[in-house]
């Protein structure tokens, strides 16, 4: 028999959504922001709910990883990989803002430092183990 | 590349969805193997020609370009 990992069943996404809604408000709460607080568990709790009753919709299952196969996992790599040219994008043009208006770049620079670090590591070992 | 998973499901009075989960893959995933959308991997490829009574080279066909 294969045993499922706990990340491919249904119920993982939406309990990760409610906890990250949970870590947010108490971020929030510890900053003295109540509504805020409030405002991001509901719209997380929403989101979980949205994958856990969600689930007749193909999109929604690769999303939760239960109706993942391959062909879901290749897209999960692509779209993964887009949103962090995205995200890097975004980080190297806000770190030449800042220092067009004489500012250090931090944390853009610091940011992208780290990703440029995590890639070329990442590259490495996924090369080493391959 | 070419390939007669259409075909072949077609011939056998198979829907979409019944072949997928004969080869424990989502209805998508034939989808888009059939359109030529998506090359699958080698055992999902071996697991389709299988299935089909048919070797991997008479299922797909990329016509040399691997050689």
């Amino acid at each position: 028999m294969t045993t499922v990992p706990v990340y491919r069943t249904k119920w993982f996404l939406p309990a990760f959504s409610v906890a990250l809604g949970v870590a947010c408000a108490a971020a929030f709460w510890a900053g003295g922001d109540g509504g805020s607080a409030v405002f991001a568990l509901a719209l997380m709790t929403a989101f979980g709910l949205v994958f856990l009753l969600g689930g007749r919709s193909d999109l929604v299952r690769g999303l939760r990883g239960d109706g993942r196969d391959e062909y879901w996992e290749r897209l999960d790599i692509h779209a993964t990989a887009l949103a962090g040219l995205v995200l890097i994008s975004v980080v190297i043009g806000m770190c030449l803002w800042e220092w067009a208006h004489g500012r250090s770049g931090e944390p853009y620079t610091q940011l992208g430092a780290i990703a440029g670090v995590a890639y070329i590591a990442a590259l490495a070992l996924l090369r080493w183990r391959s | 590349m070419k390939n007669e998973v259409r075909a072949l499901r077609t011939e056998r009075g198979l829907s979409q969805a019944q072949l997928a989960e004969a080869v424990k893959v989502s209805r998508q995933t034939i989808n888009s193997i059939e359109k030529g959308r998506y090359i699958p991997s080698l055992p999902l490829a071996l697991a389709l020609a299988r299935y089909f009574g048919q070797t991997v080279e008479e299922v797909f066909d990329d016509n040399g370009a691997g050689v």
